[in-house]
């Protein structure tokens, strides 16, 4: 069943709106207060253009829109964009060194961790380079977007005018990051970035089901071959099934019998 | 701008809860997670044969009939036609070798032998959506004498078009270690989904919110489309590290190279009458990607409406519901 959404709604409002539950749910104001503090940070700057540039020679005004722009592109140097959430790895770093010699019976282990310890770095390596990125579109954008104000005289700072000014920053924003994000730089830092990712979790699950092995756990891999064998003979049936109907003859047929099967994976480009 | 929003949300929080307006419908048939609905007419029947809808992959079938004033299949049902939706469903660790092969042979063709069964058809409408008009397409070619009249929407056909983001993207990532033996993760596809414009998706949207000062049908909108974008349920591994090398890496469908279980999937043998909506401003689905269709169909009867509407936009905007069921309902009745 789908959640009400008049009760998500609720739940929302209440965790960012200050004594509107009496059970104290000021305490989880976090979850939203990032974008009330964001208006609140961009109004304070945009009144500090206003009253800056407000009838002031073109100098005075240039400067104001400048200073407007440096403090828009200091509000969104944090700025987490989504490839830094940890998407899809979760996890500590690995503890390893990664250049010890590996020794012993626990070789094979030193070995995995030692590549993991290097897939950890690539996606460190790669997520700061996206992090740049975004920051340099952020720098762009603030200079653009200030370049425009001075272009054009400044409005009464009225709500409105605030909300269509906090859009063309979006606007400067989005414009930035797309010539960005549609270069090849950035393509191949994702591409490093999911890459080491997937070799981390790899080197991780067999890890895991080494583990597993030594305490007699059943593993993913088993499962998966028992999966796949169902599968197959699920296959089989069905196709007996398709040949015994009489207007089967008249309609294509996919191959005879398929069963699924893994598909070898390319190596990750370093 | 956040004291007022302050006070508006304090009000909201007092209200009581409303139901949500979706169409009545029906389940006609079940085949292990995916589930065939028949929609209750609320219309005159203006057209006979019944329209399947087939959705994406990505994301659940009920943004299409998200609440009454903002629902495609709503707008369709007011157009007097006879409308069925595939649920695809949540694929869990035991769908992780499902291929497009299965979802095609097994189930897309089981619904349409299903409807077609029931209503002693030869043939039916089709209304892919996104990711389904692709496997529309697909099937539409393997099966062409079980489709009357085909129609694409937000469908991308050419997935490497200049303006293609997502494509560029997935071009130089190594699909198969990704995916590795197991599912990808919605919440995963979501990070790379918001990735595409961050500033408005992670941001502008939310302040935007707040500015609006929402009343309450305001709030429950804002509500339910949110929950929609973030309801992605994980994607079965085989079928998703196939649609991502042959489709956005390698092309092939726009390139008459792909092949499905070892039977070519050629559009030129498509005959049957295509209608192919597009979003003008559509971010995930860039028109040109869309438009390709033209070029690759055999068909002779061949008609794209473009609206200045963005991927979303096509289903839930008032402008959607003016104009696109109306669009529909109107090409099918010529055919």
């Amino acid at each position: 069943m789908q959640p009400d959404p008049w009760a998500q709604w609720l739940a929302f409002s209440a965790r960012f709106t200050p004594g509107a539950s009496p059970s104290g749910t000021a305490q989880n104001a976090s979850s939203f207060a990032p974008f009330a503090d964001l208006s609140e940070h961009f109004n304070a700057a945009a009144r500090a253009y206003f009253d800056g540039a407000a009838n002031a020679p073109a100098p005075a005004a240039a400067a104001a829109a400048q200073s407007f722009g440096d403090s828009l592109r200091e509000l969104f140097s944090d700025i987490q964009l989504p490839w830094n959430l940890s998407a899809g790895i979760g996890g500590a770093p690995p503890m390893f060194a990664p250049n010890s010699p590996a020794l012993g019976a626990s070789r094979e282990s030193q070995l995995r961790a030692q590549r993991m310890a290097e897939a950890w770095r690539r996606i460190e390596e790669a997520q700061r380079r996206l992090q740049r990125f975004g920051a340099d579109a952020v720098r762009e954008a603030a200079a653009t977007f200030a370049a425009g104000l001075a272009a054009a005289p400044p409005q009464a700072p009225s709500a409105e005018a605030l909300h269509k000014l906090y859009g063309t920053w979006i606007d400067c924003a989005e414009d930035a990051y797309a010539r960005a994000a549609h270069g090849e730089p950035f393509c191949n830092a994702l591409a490093d970035y999911v890459n080491a990712s997937s070799e981390w979790r790899k080197e991780l699950q067999a890890g895991i089901e080494h583990s597993a092995k030594l305490l007699d756990l059943p593993t993913r891999s088993e499962i998966n071959t028992l999966t796949q064998r169902l599968m197959a003979v699920e296959h089989e049936l069905r196709a007996l099934r398709e040949q015994s109907r009489p207007e089967a003859a008249a309609t294509p047929q996919r191959a005879p019998q398929r069963a699924p099967q893994r598909v070898p994976r390319k190596k990750a480009k370093p | 701008m956040t004291n007022n929003s302050f006070s508006a949300l304090a009000a909201l929080a007092a209200a009581t809860p409303g139901a949500a307006g979706c169409s009545e419908r029906e389940m006609v048939r079940q085949s292990g997670k995916v589930k065939l609905y028949r929609y209750r007419p609320i219309a005159r029947p203006s057209v006979s044969t019944p329209l399947l809808i087939v959705y994406a992959l990505v994301n659940r079938p009920y943004m299409m009939d998200l609440q009454e004033d903002r629902s495609l299949i709503r707008g369709l049902l007011n157009e007097g036609l006879d409308v069925y939706l595939i649920d695809w469903g949540y694929p869990d660790g035991a769908d992780r070798f499902t291929t497009l092969a299965d979802y095609l042979d097994d189930h897309l063709a089981g619904c349409v032998a299903h409807i077609l069964e029931a209503q002693h058809l030869d043939a039916l409408n089709m209304l892919g959506v996104c990711q389904g008009g692709v496997l529309s397409l697909c099937f539409s070619a393997l099966q062409p004498q079980r489709i009357k009249n085909l129609i694409t929407m937000v469908t991308p056909v050419d997935f490497h078009s200049p303006a293609d983001l997502l494509s560029k993207w997935a071009r130089r990532i190594d699909i198969a270690a990704w995916v590795g033996d197991g599912n990808v993760s919605g919440d995963v596809l979501n990070q790379l989904f918001l990735s595409l414009m961050p500033f408005r998706l992670t941001q502008q949207k939310y302040v935007d919110l707040l500015a609006a000062n929402p009343d309450r049908a305001g709030a429950e909108n804002f509500m339910r489309v949110e929950q929609w974008i973030f309801d992605s349920p994980d994607q079965a591994g085989a079928a998703f590290r196939e649609f991502v090398i042959w489709f956005y890496q390698e092309n092939r469908l726009a390139q008459n190279r792909l092949e499905i279980s070892g039977r070519k999937v050629d559009l030129r043998t498509l005959r049957v009458p295509v209608l192919n909506l597009i979003g003008k401003r559509d971010h995930l689905v860039p028109p040109a990607a869309s438009l390709a269709l033209k070029g690759l169909v055999g068909s002779r009867d061949y008609t794209a409406l473009e609206f200045d509407l963005g991927h979303i936009g096509m289903y839930i905007s008032a402008r959607a519901q003016h104009e696109v069921p109306a669009s529909i309902a109107k090409w099918l009745a010529a055919r």
